[in-house]
C-alpha cells in the first residue's frame, strides 16, 4: 500500500498544468464552501447568541393573562422559577426574567420609538458576565453598576446611535410613555447613565434598565414575574429538549379557593371551584352532571353563574339571588382577600360534587383567584377536589392553561388563536424554544444553509466533471503504462487504487489550499465595513462587519464530503483503467 | 545444462497438427503450445493472427522469433506471456495450462513466472532505476524491504547501471533504459523472459550490447529468453530461431 501511495503521489507531478487547473477549481469550490459555512455559522451565532437570546431566550416560558394574553404576568414567580430550574437540566447557563416594553422616548427635542428591556445586573456582578455584557454591548461611556444606583432616577443605557438621535448625553433625562401590564398609559423618566456601541443594528433600538426598576414601572408586584428566559450552552442541540422537559413539568393542578363563605352572621368553610362556562361542550357537561334543586341551570352556567351545594345553602340560609361573601388568605399578601358573588343555583350534592362546594363560572373566578393568589399547597388538605372519575371533571378549570408545544411560530400562533377562540379565562403558560419563538428569524439561517447547499452542488459538479475528464485524459495518456504494470503483475485492484489515491491526494491538497484561501478571504472580507443604515439586513453584521465563524468540525466535514465525492467520482474511470486488457493497452499509441 | 542439449539452431516445430517437439536429450519443456489459434476482430472482419500453431520451448533456451511485420510474433509472445488470451488451443507455461486461468491467477502467473522486456522500454517514469527494478518484487510482497533492495541492486549491478541507480528513466539513454527493463524482467527470477523487439528502438551498437547482455543474463540467471525480431542482424545472437509467417511457423 505504501508503494501505491508513493506512485499515486508522484503521479500528481506528471500533468502539472492539468492537475493545477483541477486542483485550483477544487480549491476555489472548497473556499466558497468554507466561506458559506463559516458565514452561515456566523449568522447562526448572531441569531442564537446575540439576537434570539435577548429577544426570547433560547428557551422561554411565557405567561399570559387577559384578552389576547397581553398581560405577560405570572402570579407566583417563586413557584414558576422553582419548576423551571428543577427541570431545565445542566445545559442551562443562565436563567432570568424577560421583561420588555415598547415605548415612546422623548429626548432633547427629539422622539423615537424604542424598546426598554430589563436586565438583572444585581445578581450577576461576576467578571465573566460583565465581560459577556461588555462583548455584547461595548459600553463606551458609563458603568453597568450604575444601573442599580438608588441615587439616580431609573438609570438607563442606550446605544450611541439612539443617544445621538434623541440628542441626549450622559446624565440627561429621557421621558417615556408606555403602557403598563394592565394596559394603562404611563409616563416615566429615565436617566442616561451609559452609552454603548452595539454589535448589530438590531440591538441599537434597545435601551437597558435594571429589571426591578422596569417591573416597578410596569406594575408587577414583587412575587410576580414576566416571562422566564433560559440561555443554553448549546442551544441548537438542547433547546427543544429543555423546552419539552419544562413543558411536561408545568402541567397545572386544579384551581380552587379554600374560603370562608359568609352571609350575615352565618359562615361555613367551602371550596370554590371554577367551571369553564365559556366552552359550550363543558357547559353541557356541567348541566348534565348537576341536579339543581333551586334556580335555573341557564343562570347558573352564565358568566355570573355561581352554583352552591344545598348543604352549604342550608347552613348559610342562601337562596338563588342571595349574595354571599368569600374570604380567604392569599399566599403572598398579609391581608385577607374577599369578594362577593350572587348565588345563581343550588344543587343537590353527591359524592362527585361534594357537599361544601361552590362552582363558579371561570369569568367570575379567575380575576379573584389571580389578584390574590391563594396558597394552594397549604389549602389542599382542607379543600374538596372532585375525584378523577367525576363526570364533570373535564369542565373544571385548572391553575393555568398549558398551551400545547409548537414546533414553529405558525403553530404557536395557531395554538394561541385556539385559546382565544375558546375564550379561556385562566392564565396561559406557553413554553417555547427559539425555534418557535423566533422561527421567522431563524428562517434566515435556513436560507444561508440553502446557499451552502448550492455551493456544495456547484462544487460537486466541478469535481464530477473535472475528475472524470482529468482521469479520462490521464488514463488515455497512460494506457501503455497501465498495460505495462498489468503485464508486470499488478492486480486490477491495485491499478484502481492508484487512480483513486491520486484523485484523493489531489483533492486533499486542493481542500487544504481551499481552506487556507477561505481563511484569507474571511480575513479580508471581515476588514471591509458595510454601512447599511437602517436596512434590516444590518442585523447580520457585527459592528458593521461581516461575521464569520469557522468551526473545526464544519471544515473537516467539508473536506470529508469533498473527498468522498471525488473518490466516488474517480472510482468509475479508475475501474475502467483497471479493466483494460493488458495486450490492448500495450498496443495503444497516442 | 539443459540448453547444451539443444542441437541445431532451428527447433523442431510446425504449424498445424502433428507438431514435433524440438526437445533433445532430457531437456524439459517450459512452454507447450498445441493447436493455438488467435483471432482478432477488426471491424466487420476477423484477423487470424495465429493459425493452429504447435510449439515446444525448452527451459533455459535463448530463442528468437522472427518474421515480417504482422506475421504474429507479438501475438505469440503475448499469448505465451499471459497478457492475451488464446482463441482456441492449449498453452502450458511451466506445466500450467494458462488458457483456463482467471484474471487474478493469470496476473499472478505473469508476476511470478514471466518477465517482460518491451520495444519501448515501458519503464514507470515517476520511479527511479532502483524503484523500477524493485517494482515487481514489491508487488510480490514476499520479501523484506532489505531483501528487495539487495536483489534489485544485484540486478542493476549485473546490467551495469549501479551509478545510475537514483536516476529517473527520462535521465537515461535508450540503451540504459532497456538495461533497466532487463533488470526489472529478471528481478523476480522468472521462468521465462519475453522480449518483444528489444532492439527495435536502439541503434545497432546499443542493440548488440543489449543482446549481449540478454545472452549473459541467460547464462547467469539460467532463464529462458524468447525474443521477437524482424531484424536479420540480431539472429546471430539466438541459440534457436522460429520463423513465423501469416500466423504459422515456417522452417527457417
Amino acid at each position: 500500500m505504501k508503494f501505491l501511495l508513493m506512485i499515486s503521489f508522484r503521479n500528481l507531478s506528471r500533468q502539472k498544468r492539468r492537475n493545477l487547473f483541477l486542483g485550483s477549481a477544487m480549491a476555489f469550490g472548497v473556499m466558497i464552501m468554507v466561506l458559506a459555512n463559516s458565514f452561515s455559522h456566523g449568522i447562526s451565532d448572531i441569531l442564537f447568541n446575540k439576537i434570539v437570546v435577548y429577544v426570547a431566550g433560547h428557551v422561554s416560558v411565557i405567561p399570559g393573562e387577559g384578552r389576547g394574553r397581553h398581560l405577560a404576568i405570572f402570579r407566583d414567580k417563586e413557584r414558576l422559577e422553582k419548576i423551571v430550574k428543577k427541570n431545565a437540566g445542566d445545559s442551562v447557563i443562565d436563567m432570568d426574567e424577560g421583561v420588555g416594553i415598547f415605548l415612546r422616548a422623548i429626548g432633547n427635542g427629539r422622539t423615537e420609538n424604542m424598546v426598554l428591556v430589563g436586565i438583572n445586573t444585581g445578581r450577576t456582578y461576576d467578571e465573566k458576565l460583565l465581560k459577556e455584557f461588555d462583548e455584547s454591548f461595548h459600553l463606551i461611556e458609563g458603568d453597568y453598576r450604575q444601573l442599580r444606583s438608588r441615587a439616580i432616577e431609573n438609570p438607563v443605557i442606550l446605544s450611541k446611535e439612539k443617544a445621538e438621535l434623541l440628542n441626549v448625553k450622559r446624565n440627561d433625562i429621557i421621558r417615556i410613555r408606555f403602557r403598563n401590564i394592565f394596559g394603562q398609559t404611563q409616563s416615566g423618566r429615565l436617566t442616561v447613565t451609559g452609552i454603548m456601541s452595539n454589535d448589530n443594528t438590531f440591538m441599537q433600538g434597545v435601551m437597558f434598565v435594571e429589571l426591578e426598576n422596569l417591573k416597578g414601572m410596569m406594575g408587577y408586584r414583587p412575587w410576580e414575574c414576566g416571562s422566564i428566559q433560559l440561555t443554553l450552552r448549546d442551544p441548537q442541540r438542547d433547546a427543544v429538549a429543555v423546552a419539552d422537559r419544562i413543558h411536561a413539568a408545568l402541567v397545572p393542578g386544579p384551581a380552587f379557593i379554600r374560603a370562608t363563605v359568609t352571609r350575615g352572621a352565618s359562615r361555613a368553610g367551602a371550596t370554590v371551584l371554577p367551571f369553564m362556562g365559556n366552552d359550550e361542550k363543558k357547559k353541557k357537561l356541567m348541566a348534565d352532571s348537576f341536579r339543581l334543586v333551586k334556580g335555573s341551570m341557564s343562570d347558573a352556567l352564565s358568566k355570573d353563574g355561581v352554583l352552591m351545594s344545598a348543604t352549604l345553602a342550608r347552613a348559610l340560609g342562601v337562596r338563588p339571588g342571595s349574595t354571599v361573601e368569600f374570604r380567604f388568605r392569599p399566599k403572598y399578601e398579609k391581608e385577607e382577600a374577599s369578594f362577593s358573588a350572587e348565588v345563581s343555583g343550588i344543587f343537590a350534592p353527591d359524592k362527585w360534587t361534594g357537599s361544601e362546594t361552590v362552582y363558579m363560572h371561570e369569568a367570575l373566578f379567575y380575576p379573584r383567584f389571580y389578584e390574590s393568589l391563594p396558597d394552594l399547597a397549604a389549602d389542599a388538605r382542607r379543600a374538596f377536589i372532585p375525584a378523577a372519575g367525576a363526570p364533570f371533571k373535564g369542565a373544571l378549570g385548572t391553575e393555568w392553561e398549558l398551551v400545547a408545544r409548537a414546533r414553529t411560530t405558525d403553530d404557536a400562533k395557531k395554538n394561541m388563536r385556539d385559546i382565544t377562540r375558546r375564550r379561556v379565562k385562566a392564565a396561559t403558560i406557553q413554553v417555547g424554544s427559539m425555534y418557535e419563538t423566533a422561527s421567522d428569524v431563524l428562517k434566515l439561517e435556513g436560507v444561508l444553509n440553502l446557499i451552502t447547499l448550492t455551493a456544495v452542488l456547484v462544487l460537486f459538479f466541478i469535481i464530477l466533471i473535472g475528475v472524470i475528464n482529468t482521469l479520462r485524459m490521464t488514463i488515455r495518456e497512460r494506457t501503455r503504462e497501465i498495460g505495462t504494470i498489468r503485464a508486470i503483475g499488478m492486480q486490477r485492484r491495485d491499478v484502481r487504487r492508484i487512480f483513486i489515491l491520486e484523485t484523493a491526494f489531489l483533492t486533499l491538497f486542493a481542500s487544504i489550499a481551499g481552506v487556507i484561501l477561505a481563511f484569507i478571504a474571511m480575513g479580508v472580507l471581515s476588514l471591509i465595513p458595510f454601512n447599511v443604515g437602517d436596512n434590516p439586513m444590518g442585523i447580520l453584521l457585527v459592528r458593521q462587519h461581516l461575521h464569520f465563524l469557522p468551526t473545526v468540525g464544519g471544515i473537516l466535514g467539508n473536506i470529508a464530503l469533498i473527498m468522498v465525492i471525488a473518490v466516488v467520482t474517480a472510482f468509475f474511470p479508475a475501474r475502467r483503467a483497471a479493466n483494460l486488457s493488458s495486450a490492448e493497452a500495450l498496443r495503444h499509441f497516442e | 545444462m539443459m540448453r547444451d542439449t539443444i542441437v541445431g539452431r532451428i527447433p523442431n516445430m510446425t504449424s498445424g497438427r502433428g507438431a514435433r517437439s524440438r526437445r533433445k536429450g532430457d531437456a524439459k519443456n517450459i512452454i507447450e503450445i498445441r493447436n493455438l489459434v488467435k483471432d482478432y476482430p477488426l471491424g466487420s472482419t476477423t484477423v487470424h493472427a495465429l493459425r493452429r500453431m504447435d510449439l515446444d520451448i525448452q527451459e533455459g533456451d535463448f530463442l528468437s522469433i522472427v518474421g515480417p511485420s504482422g506475421s504474429g510474433k507479438t501475438t505469440l509472445l503475448n499469448v505465451i506471456g499471459c497478457i492475451d488470451h488464446a482463441t482456441d488451443g492449449s498453452v502450458k507455461v511451466g506445466g500450467t495450462e494458462i488458457t483456463t486461468l482467471d484474471d487474478r491467477q493469470i496476473t499472478d502467473m505473469r508476476l511470478h513466472r514471466i518477465g517482460f522486456i518491451f520495444q519501448t522500454f515501458n519503464l514507470i517514469p515517476v520511479l527511479d532505476v532502483r524503484e523500477n527494478v524493485e517494482f515487481p518484487l514489491l508487488l510480490m510482497k514476499t520479501m523484506s524491504k532489505t531483501e528487495v533492495r539487495t536483489r534489485a541492486e544485484k540486478l542493476i549491478d549485473e546490467v551495469g547501471l549501479t551509478e545510475f541507480v537514483d536516476h529517473r528513466p527520462a535521465e537515461l539513454s535508450g540503451g540504459q533504459r532497456q538495461r533497466v527493463a532487463i533488470a526489472r524482467a529478471l528481478v523476480t527470477n522468472p521462468d521465462i523472459v519475453l522480449a518483444d523487439e528489444p532492439t527495435a528502438n536502439l541503434d545497432s551498437v546499443t542493440g548488440a550490447q543489449i543482446l549481449d547482455l540478454m545472452r549473459t543474463m541467460n547464462k547467469i540467471e539460467k532463464t529462458t529468453f524468447i525474443f521477437s525480431t524482424h531484424d536479420a542482424n540480431v539472429l546471430k545472437y539466438a541459440r534457436d530461431i522460429i520463423k513465423i509467417k501469416d500466423g504459422q511457423i515456417v522452417k527457417g
